[in-house]
């Protein structure tokens, strides 16, 4: 067996719409490792969800369609399978933690039979012996097992997003997608269900694809971190190579943007300007426009991929002759 | 004096949020090829309602008995036929939609303005005055509409005028629901503040600010209840408590016209045909307008 | 449960007054006396007046009201000006048949609309589901009185199979009920459309996938009870309509029902029994709507726990 976990090789998904196409995903590559943790960070638009989508292969189509490029998980090729082997592989190879807890479950039916249902699709246990799994799962991620029979507006906004997280764990998956899993909830509870996840990653053994626009929650959780722009990877590598050694102008304006707690009077410096337009990405790099280093070329030319170890690389033209350029922003 | 200038200011910043709002709505709507097709339909209906006197002769053709002629089937000169009475079917039904568009649109605007003023200051002023209106129009629409109408015009007396009133009335609550709704929807805006903060008083906060904005479903609303309006009239009439024979109704026509279906089925087919393409034309504006005012519920 | 369903019976209390006092006051406008109604026209001006001054009539409206309704409370509707039966009666004697025809139309709809809604959803904007909204809009936009003559052309004139009018057993039931059927199912298939698709692009249908439903129990079991607390709320107001349907319905088939008898008590200019009629509907309208409520608790548990 590989010890690849999770491989997506030059995906292209593309929503196609009455005013035109939106290219979501160009060109991506992301592998995840058996057990560890990928951090895939971008801000909103950037394709993230779609990726995660594309991985659950939950894309709706119309008007989304994956147009190219392979996905394999835990050695099989997602793309090559059809609805009833995926139905199979949803929520016992591979689980999600959808963005926003409040919506994220269904207001009629009791929670406990929410998380049975998973364990009776793929265990192919009884309804007596699920109800039993569900229950243990809720006290496993903090919740009484008696509340089970409760419904969802009975929850917090965190308590039902840890009735989320037992969903999509209840049948131990080797792959967990959380998408978002903290931005919806206050910061006191964004803490503590983070506490949980890394705790559980631990307990299950699982790899994670944690997607985030919060630099914090990847240094507090991931092993390797994948920075997304305009639908590709732009810079990847280990947490600590992409938080010492910041590449991509991107990157580093990611960080710029955080306040930093030791040094008050310091001025954030925003990235300025917008995400291009999907529906009419440039030509060149997509960043171009709101790059402070931007050179001629980046106008006209796609960025090569290169490389600074086995993990790291940067898809960006400052470093194609001269691979030792440092950025002017100093890093914290 | 600034005081006034900025209110002249925030309203043209809503008007012409407005008026691009409404290309916008035209341009979707253009789209629809079944609104468009409705559209034609009830523009046809208009022409005819505005043009009947150059279409057919009212006395001679749609009203004076014809002994001679009754009953004959469609042909080049009766191109609908003739009813038991010899009067032309094609005549009735070109006068009969004066009667239905125009006591459909009255009694749609009866409608609009008692429950849409109802439904404003309950919306926009809440708390008791709000819990009273809205309690004796639960009163109301404990009745169906069409079982109101049909008291009231029991009580009242067969006529145009009150045949309005009936089904005007009968329409009141669904309104003032409809505008109570809109209303609520956006009396808590930034702009309404704005306006309160400026100075304008409730009414004109209310009627220059408010309504305009909350304009959308009520639209979508009062074009689909002109549509039951006019199966509500020509039901009416069809049992005999709405616009009194010889005066050429479709629903009344159909009631005339009942005795004879074994061997001239013509005699309901075309105003039978007639309402359901007024009503449809109007139901088929209504869903464009909805779809073309809220894409995402499409 | 109880508690919530005991609040909706007593909220019913006050609209059902309001509903008499309303009604008795848009009658009582009726102009024409009833005393000389009732006695001919032969009857002496002596014994017209004797005879208000009996039945009340000279009494202010309100006056009137009440007495009426404290017969009303003790099951007294009065007595018919045209028959001289009790409005009692005559309304038991009637109310089944409307009853049986509303049920079996409103049965019909929601066995045809609701599976029908669904499909159009699932495949938005298919062959099905374009030609399904076209018919249900056309369905929306058929007057029943012309559907009924349609159907009674087609399958009673020329076919000969069900009769024209009139009850006659279940044959006799099944040409008005389908004419009633026709504009409700057409709405409820819309509704359930559009809730349907609403409900399909809610996260937790997402959830569901991506536990490993299946295409089909992610419509059944998910999607469906969620889109059905709208379309319930569609089907009270439709059997509204349904009832004030009726009217028209039994006077097209001669169907000896409540609507029909309301009709001719108007044309008979008969006060008490369309007072009754109209009453009557109301409150069938308010227990339908009080079921549809006591459904939605059932099915919605978000209301049932705020009254548990």
């Amino acid at each position: 067996m590989s010890d690849k976990l999770l491989k997506i090789e030059d995906l292209v998904v593309q929503y196609i719409t009455d005013d035109g196409i939106v290219e979501a995903v160009n060109g991506l590559n992301i592998t995840v490792d058996r057990g560890k943790t990928l951090g895939l960070v971008g801000e909103t638009g950037a394709g993230k969800t779609t990726t995660a989508l594309s991985i659950m292969r939950l894309i709706p189509h119309p008007p989304g369609k994956i147009i190219s490029g392979g996905i394999e998980l835990d050695g099989m090729d997602l793309l090559a399978l059809n609805e009833q082997r995926l139905e199979k592989i949803r929520g016992d190879v591979v689980s999600m933690i959808f963005q926003d807890p409040m919506t994220a479950l269904n207001p009629v039916i009791t929670v406990g039979d929410q998380i049975a249902e998973a364990i009776m699709i793929h265990q192919k246990v009884g309804q007596a012996q699920a109800s039993q799994k569900a229950r243990e799962m809720l006290e496993i991620v903090g919740i009484p097992g008696n509340r089970s029979n409760e419904y969802p507006h009975q929850f917090s906004g965190g308590m039902k997003q840890r009735v989320v997280i037992a969903i999509a764990l209840s049948c131990n998956p080797k792959l967990l997608i959380a998408d978002e899993p903290t931005t919806a909830l206050d910061v006191t509870i964004q803490a503590q269900v983070l506490e949980l996840m890394k705790s559980l990653k631990v307990k299950f053994q699982m790899g994670m694809v944690l997607i985030t626009h919060d630099l914090g929650v990847v240094a507090e959780v991931c092993d390797d971190v994948a920075i997304m722009y305009a639908g590709r990877i732009v810079e990847q590598g280990t947490l600590e190579e992409v938080f010492t050694e910041v590449k991509h102008p991107y990157t580093e304006g990611l960080f710029n943007s955080i306040p930093n707690i030791d040094d008050r009077k310091e001025k954030l410096k925003p990235i300025r300007g917008l995400m291009s337009d999907p529906y009419n990405l440039p030509k060149g790099c997509s960043f171009c426009d709101r790059c402070d280093y931007a050179m001629p070329v980046c106008e006209t030319e796609k960025p090569p991929k290169i490389y600074f170890s086995d993990t790291h690389f940067v898809e960006c033209h400052l470093y194609r002759d001269q691979q030792d350029f440092k950025l002017k922003g100093g890093m914290k | 004096m600034s005081n006034k200038s900025e209110v002249i200011a925030t309203e043209n910043l809503i008007k012409t949020k407005k008026r691009s709002q409404s290309a916008d709505v035209w341009r979707r709507l253009k789209k629809s090829p079944t609104a468009m097709i409705g559209l034609a339909i009830i523009v046809l209906f208009l022409f005819m309602a505005l043009f009947a006197p150059l279409i057919a002769d009212y006395d001679d053709e749609a009203i004076k008995m014809n002994v001679r002629e009754r009953l004959q089937p469609p042909s080049t000169t009766h191109i609908f036929g003739t009813d038991e009475f010899g009067r032309d079917i094609f005549a009735r039904i070109v006068w009969g939609t004066r009667i239905s568009l125009f006591v459909g649109l009255i009694s749609v605007s009866i409608a609009l303005s008692i429950g849409g003023f109802l439904g404003a200051i309950a919306g926009y002023y809440g708390g008791r005055l709000d819990n009273a209106i809205m309690r004796v129009l639960d009163v109301l629409l404990a009745i169906p509409t069409i079982l109101l109408a049909i008291t009231i015009v029991a009580a009242l007396g067969a006529s145009v005028l009150n045949l309005m009133i009936a089904v005007g009335v009968s329409n009141i609550p669904g309104f003032a629901r409809v505008v109570r709704a809109a209303v609520l929807s956006v009396k808590d805006e930034e702009f309404i503040e704005a306006a309160r903060a400026i100075g304008a008083n409730d009414f004109i906060i209310i009627v220059r600010h408010v309504l305009p904005n909350s304009m959308a479903p009520i639209i979508v609303f009062a074009t689909l209840k002109v549509a039951s309006s006019i199966m509500g009239i020509s039901s009416l009439s069809f049992i005999g408590l709405g616009v009194q024979p010889p005066t050429p109704e479709w629903g009344s026509m159909l009631a005339g016209g009942r005795a004879y279906i074994r061997d001239y089925m013509y005699i309901v087919m075309f105003p039978g045909l007639a309402i359901v393409m007024a009503v449809l034309s109007l139901n088929l504006i209504g869903d464009g307008l909805r779809d073309a005012l809220d894409p995402k519920l499409k | 449960m109880t508690k919530y369903i005991l609040r909706r019976i007593l909220m019913m209390i006050p609209v059902m007054l309001g509903v008499t006092l309303l009604v008795f006051f848009i009658i009582s406008l009726t102009p024409g006396d009833a005393a000389s109604m009732i006695l001919g026209q032969e009857a002496t001006e002596e014994s017209i007046a004797e005879l208000r001054e009996e039945m009340g009539l000279n009494d202010p409206t309100i006056v009137q009201y009440v007495r009426y309704m404290g017969d009303l409370f003790q099951g007294d509707m009065g007595n018919s000006y045209a028959t001289g039966k009790t409005v009692n009666s005559e309304i038991a004697q009637r109310f089944p048949n409307t009853f049986v025809l509303t049920v079996s139309a409103i049965f019909l709809s929601v066995l045809i609309s609701i599976p029908i809604g669904v499909v159009s959803a699932t495949r938005q904007y298919s062959i099905f589901d374009n030609v399904g909204m076209i018919i249900a809009l056309v369905g929306i936009s058929m007057p029943s009185f012309w559907t009924g003559l349609l159907l009674i052309i087609a399958f009673s004139l020329k076919l000969g199979w069900f009769p024209s009018g009139g009850m006659e057993g279940f044959i006799s039931l099944i040409l008005p009920a389908f004419t009633l059927a026709i504009a409700s199912t057409a709405s409820i298939t819309r509704t359930t459309r559009s809730s349907m698709l609403e409900v399909i692009r809610q996260d937790y249908i997402n959830t569901a996938k991506a536990k490993g439903v299946t295409r089909n129990v992610v419509i059944r079991k998910h999607a469906l009870k969620n889109a059905l607390i709208p379309a319930i709320t569609v089907i009270g107001l439709e059997f509204g309509i349904l009832l004030g349907g009726a009217v028209l319905t039994e006077t097209v088939f001669s169907w000896p029902g409540i609507g029909r008898l309301m009709v001719e008590s108007i044309q008979r200019k008969d006060t008490p029994m369309v007072l009754g009629s109209v009453i009557v509907f109301a409150l069938a309208f308010s227990v339908v709507n009080l079921i549809i409520d006591i459904l939605y608790a059932f099915i919605d548990p978000r209301i049932k726990s705020n009254y548990s």
